[in-house]
């Protein structure tokens, strides 16, 4: 049963200037390798605002941000809350089909997508051109500071909103965690700033806290041993699982003794993964949990808890059955939401886990639901299933993470690999399609008829 | 043989093997960016070099076979080719 909760205002934008832009002028905030001071930060967001307006936005609408990492996605966002606007946010792999249905629903005033994009393959910053168009005449679906869309079916709690105070609220958050980097230090920025971890972890905090924002010129282990390299001052690495095995595999070509520490957020890492990281860098290598719904909800950013983490100042963990639940005064989901997800100030994170009467640390044992993550990026299986048992040709298909995502397809006619892939491709965002796809000629099932998800029985039917 | 860099498809397989934990027999012969990022991280490694690859090459890799095809056109031939 669904039910329909209050929606939250939308706030003052002043919250921009007094959280993100007190501090000085002169204050590098990215290195893109160039520096961006405040004051040209400033500047950039100004202009960009003039562009939304004169594209439609209007305070209470919604502009949508399609962009790739890079300055442009930074300053439409700055300058999107500056103007009184939400918004919402959809990251640049997404396919133009899993947009179209986003934005008819969420109704934004204006679009800002890239015209041209550049820098070369394997950035983790681009350089874009970008374009504001409009897109519809209405107010934000809510008064949300900013929307994001997590993988799900089509569901009415996939919607997820924050508001401008619930961001605000995290970037303090932030501030009195040990271990985080502080004023005049650097993030090496690896996850993108589309998502909560580097968003609010990186971006939002950065800004607020005089930390620099370094994203490596692209995506491997020297570039980012390059990036700590290029300044004296102490660099955190912020990464998900993935970035961890990229450093453990690179050797210094220097002595790095500003190389402080690397957080990552996502799922568990294998201890393996992490003595392997630092027997080759001897820093210590964080963990966090957050949830897109929250922000950061535990950390043990010194590696002395591992697998646990202490929940973050102001946030309660507490387990029911088995399912650890956190505090959470409203409800994220916009419009419609589901009590068995949300309910009476408690956000249920189908993450099974313990919370320790003791100590209070919280340690996450997996999740109780279909959802995994690729690369730190969470992906709901029944999506996945659900558009491929949509497409022409195809009668019956089971998805199941088997080290990946895997996906057991039974045709209705003659349907090739090949072809299923580029249906896929128009559909699903690539992190989200499988890597492993089986054509089979008749799913195994019930006697009642149902498809059957053991790994083992599938396996048998696709040798 | 002449011209062929010294770089096979069991070495990337071997890679990606790494990367998931799995048997190389089990690998899947699918890759993704996360996946095409580790073996450009490696292949550079082993090679000691940066390969000039365009957006539009690692767009068009989808598989192993691609990935091998375009390291192959941005790789040094094997010395003894």
């Amino acid at each position: 049963m669904y039910r329909q909760t209050k929606d939250p205002a939308a706030q003052d934008p002043g919250w921009v200037d007094d959280v993100l832009f007190a501090g000085r002028p002169t204050d590098v905030c990215l290195r893109l390798p160039e520096p961006v001071d405040r004051a040209t930060l400033h500047r950039l967001v100004t202009e960009a605002q003039a562009r939304l307006v004169a594209a439609g936005l209007r305070p209470g609408g919604a502009a949508a941000l399609r962009l790739p990492p890079s300055l442009s996605y930074v300053v439409n966002l700055l300058a999107t809350w500056r103007s009184g606007g939400q918004a919402v946010l959809l990251d640049h792999r997404l396919t133009d089909h899993e947009v179209d249905r986003a934005l008819r629903r969420l109704t934004p005033q204006v679009v800002v997508a890239p015209v041209r994009t550049g820098g070369g393959a394997l950035k983790v910053f681009v350089d874009v051109t970008e374009r504001v168009t409009g897109y519809a005449d209405r107010p934000a679906v809510s008064g949300h500071a900013v929307i994001q869309l997590s993988s799900g079916s089509t569901g009415p709690s996939k919607v997820i909103g924050r508001t401008a105070a619930d961001l605000v609220a995290e970037v303090e958050r932030y501030t009195r965690i040990d271990g985080v980097a502080l004023p005049g230090e650097r993030i090496i920025l690896l996850p993108s700033m589309v998502h909560v971890l580097g968003l609010v972890g990186g971006l939002l905090y950065g800004l607020h806290a005089r930390v620099e924002l370094v994203p490596p010129e692209r995506l491997g282990g020297d570039a980012v041993l390059a990036a700590i390299a290029a300044q004296d001052t102490p660099a955190t690495v912020l990464g998900v699982p993935f970035h961890i095995g990229l450093l453990a595999s690179t050797r210094p070509d220097r002595p790095l003794p500003q190389f402080t520490r690397m957080t990552t957020g996502g799922e568990l890492v294998p201890p393996a993964v992490v003595q392997a990281f630092t027997d080759r860098h001897g820093v210590p290598l964080g963990n966090m949990y957050g949830m897109t719904e929250v922000g950061v909800i535990g950390t043990d950013l010194h590696g002395s808890h591992r697998p646990a983490i202490a929940p973050a100042p102001g946030i309660e963990v507490r387990e029911s059955d088995g399912e650890l639940l956190i505090s959470c005064p409203a409800s994220p989901y916009v419009g419609l939401s589901d009590p068995d997800r949300w309910a009476d100030g408690w956000l249920r994170t189908r993450d099974a886990g313990t919370v320790d009467p003791v100590t209070g640390l919280v340690t996450v044992r997996g999740r109780l639901d279909s959802q995994v993550s690729v690369g730190g990026l969470k992906v709901d299986l029944t999506e996945v299933e659900a558009t491929l048992t949509g497409l022409p040709g195809v009668a019956a298909a089971v998805v199941t993470y088997d080290d990946g995502i895997t996906a057991y397809v039974q045709p209705d006619g003659p349907l090739s690999g090949d072809a299923l892939d580029r249906l896929l491709a128009e559909r699903l965002a690539g992190y989200k399609r499988p890597r492993t796809l089986h054509l089979v000629a008749q799913l195994p099932r019930t006697t009642t008829g149902k498809l059957v998800r053991s790994l083992d029985v599938l396996r048998t039917a696709a040798p | 043989m002449s011209g062929q860099p010294d770089l096979g498809r069991a070495d990337l397989v071997s890679m990606l093997a790494e990367l998931t934990g799995k048997p190389v027999e089990q690998v899947p012969h699918r890759v993704g960016s996360m996946e095409l990022a580790w073996l450009v991280h490696l292949v550079e490694q082993r090679y000691g070099t940066q390969m000039d690859l365009t957006d539009d090459q690692l767009a068009g890799i989808r598989t192993v076979d691609d990935a091998l095809t375009v390291f192959h056109t941005c790789l040094p031939a094997s010395a003894d080719g």
